[in-house]
């Protein structure tokens, strides 16, 4: 059966929410960037400071000298969280297979197969999109395609506003002029590359054959080859937003590049984590640790756990050395979020001889712990580990 | 029965949109029929069809060209006007919108299979001054294109209306809608000779004014209601054109073209197509 993905994205997703509070910023250029931070980088941007020439991840003073008239604003991540999660409570209306990033404004909706109850994809996106404009006061570009990918090229063609219907069986003409920076999964190295070949547009990449493209992407290179005849078979998945879903956030009241204070911040994530990891009755596996320094750069770090744990005390000690990984700039740190990419089912196998004094003991605690925070709030009991206070030894 | 078929040899009778899955449950369209064989198995039926996408996009020509392509050359396409100019309207944009448009739809005149531009405005768009003046300017854009309005307010239901159609040469719609105040009501006024058009939306009075497609167009029309639009609206309107165009939107469940087969029966004085 064809597919309908419709793709929902509010371009400057960040600027769109500060102008639904402030209306007075409808049609100004606006640079949302961290203020009071020497070498902060834009956030976001407003599409008039973009035709003034400033792009994401400029240095602010850089982005200025380009947009003088520039309103700056500082990030509210969780305002655009709010945000992100008021348009899926819209769409839900329509589909379960819903696929959103976290606070991008970007949404996937998969439509198969309901046309009985709510007609035509065309017909619910565009309502989605009256919908979002009459309750949030948000204008999302939208398009209908018979994959995600194709229908993603396809609202990035209609930005700022507007629609792109691609019907079924279109794909490869839509996609045959278009220049190759616009396709999905085609990096920064991989358009240098091409570059070279004197290859810029798709209808000139798909003349070479899988065999040439394996030589020079290698594996990529048969999703490449499908990529640009409009061929993904990717379903629209929750998997990354519950998988975001599993994460927490840790914003330090002031930045900082403290020692005790970020292993007081990494304990408290933590201990987050873990609570969540139980109440779902998983461990787990792998871990990222995201580190948000006060000029906006972020730094990653990603490594496994062995054994897999949902336990505060061992999952503290295996990722102190994730954060000594991400922790490699000399800038402050304004935010840490903690992610659990790989959850498992506990082990099943027992221990073969009662450790009562290791881990059963730390359990026991955990559990107390627990109980208390159920009951008189998250704050109420903490371990040593997640108190600082100025002049510990870091 | 040939007098019959003679008065009605330039009459063609299609649905609103064909690219319906839901009519493959129906069986209209064989089993895993694909959206891009819809077309060409569609003109096995009907002779026209009207594009409703383009309320949704503007038109591209380059679509346009491959859909041309797949059908017959006698085959024709009556198409709607994009929604930034009838519901969206925004005052600093639509004329380009209109530029736009026209380039789109090239390919179709071009190849001669435009039936008709169809300007579909919603209820809102009632007869206010800020509205005629809109009117005007709007078909003056759009002049040298065969274009045929469909009001749903009634206030349009007036003399002054028509005569000013009349002069220049606009095809009013004619509509088949459930009978509700202030809709428009179902006339057979001819203001272009060159062509009439009448839409079939269903009489749903309960799910007209829903918000939802799969309710508002969820209608079956009885062979005795089609037999009366036949005698009262089609047949003396098609006595004073050249050509008319009917077209059923009760696209829900595959009405419309179960409903558009039968009357495409009785024009050809076959009586109502019997059930399988």
């Amino acid at each position: 059966m064809e597919r309908s993905i419709i793709h929902l994205n509010v371009a400057d997703f960040a600027v769109a929410v500060e102008q639904t509070r402030n209306p007075g910023l409808k049609g100004a250029p606006v640079i949302i960037a961290p203020t009071g931070a020497p070498r902060a980088v834009v956030y976001d941007m407003s599409e008039e400071a973009f035709q003034e020439g400033v792009q994401k991840g400029m240095p602010l003073g850089r982005a200025f000298r380009l947009s003088p008239r520039a309103t700056l604003l500082p990030p509210c991540p969780n305002l655009y969280e709010r945000a992100m999660k008021a348009l899926i409570s819209k769409t839900l209306a329509y589909s379960p297979r819903i696929e959103s990033g976290k606070r991008d404004g970007h949404l996937f909706i998969d439509a198969t197969g309901t046309s009985r109850m709510f007609g035509p994809a065309v017909d619910v996106a565009w309502r989605l999109n009256r919908e979002m404009k009459t309750s949030l006061g948000l204008d999302p570009v939208w398009s209908v395609a018979t994959n995600k990918l194709v229908a993603k090229v396809a609202t990035r063609l209609a930005k700022p506003f507007g629609e792109y219907i691609v019907g079924p069986g279109e794909e490869e003409a839509f996609l045959s002029p278009l220049p190759l920076e616009i396709i999905p999964g085609l990096g920064r190295e991989d358009l240098l590359r091409l570059r070279e070949f004197n290859l810029s547009r798709v209808f000139e990449l798909r003349s070479l054959d899988l065999a040439q493209l394996e030589t020079a992407f290698g594996k990529r290179a048969g999703a490449i080859y499908d990529g640009i005849r409009g061929k993904d078979v990717a379903p629209v998945s929750r998997a990354a937003e519950e998988r975001e879903c599993l994460g927490v956030d840790h914003e330090f009241s002031e930045d900082t590049n403290n020692g005790a204070c970020l292993k007081q911040g990494m304990h408290l994530v933590v201990a987050s984590l873990c609570q969540k990891l139980r109440r779902m009755g998983v461990h787990c596996a792998t871990l990222t640790l995201v580190l948000t320094y006060s000029d906006g750069i972020r730094r990653y770090a990603r490594m496994g756990l062995k054994p897999a744990t949902a336990s505060d005390f061992t999952m503290f000690r295996q990722c102190l050395p994730l954060l000594y990984k991400a922790w490699n700039r000399r800038i402050r740190i304004r935010h840490l979020r903690l992610v659990c990419d790989r959850a498992v089912p506990p082990d099943p196998q027992l221990d073969l001889f009662d450790d009562d004094t290791g881990k059963k003991k730390e359990e026991r605690l955990i559990n107390a712990m627990e109980r208390i925070r159920d009951r008189f709030g998250p704050s109420a009991v903490a371990p040593g580990l997640a108190f600082y206070s100025a002049g510990q030894m870091t | 029965m040939e007098q019959r078929l003679n008065r009605f040899q330039d009459v063609v009778v299609g649905t609103s949109g064909y690219s319906y899955v839901e009519w493959i449950d129906a069986g209209f369209y064989p089993v895993s029929t694909s959206q891009k064989a819809m077309l060409p198995l569609y003109q096995e039926s009907f002779r026209a069809t009207e594009l409703n996408y383009t309320w949704y996009q503007m038109p591209r020509a380059t679509a346009i060209e491959r859909m041309c392509a797949r059908v017959a050359p006698g085959f024709r396409f009556s198409v709607k006007l994009t929604k930034t100019m009838t519901h969206e309207v925004v005052d600093s944009r639509w004329r380009g919108e209109v530029k736009r448009y026209r380039q789109g739809l090239d390919p179709l005149v071009r190849s001669g299979m435009l039936l008709a531009v169809l300007i579909q405005f919603p209820f809102s768009f009632n007869r206010s001054i800020h509205h005629r003046h809109y009117l005007a300017a709007l078909v003056e854009e759009l002049a040298g294109l065969p274009l045929a309005v469909e009001f749903r307010h009634d206030s349009w239901a007036c003399d002054a209306v028509f005569a000013e159609f009349e002069q220049r040469k606009i095809t009013l719609v004619s509509v088949d809608l459930p009978p509700l105040a202030y809709l428009f009501p179902c006339l057979a006024v001819v203001t272009n000779p060159g062509l009439v058009y009448l839409r079939f939306h269903g009489r749903n009075i309960r799910g007209w004014g829903s918000g939802s497609m799969q309710q508002q167009f969820d209608y079956d029309y009885s062979d005795e209601e089609l037999g009366e639009r036949l005698e009262g609206v089609i047949t003396p309107m098609a006595a004073k054109a050249e050509r008319s165009a009917l077209f059923f939107n009760n696209h829900v469940r595959g009405q419309a073209p179960k409903n558009a087969r039968t009357l495409m029966a009785m024009l050809s004085g076959q009586g109502p197509a019997k059930k399988a």
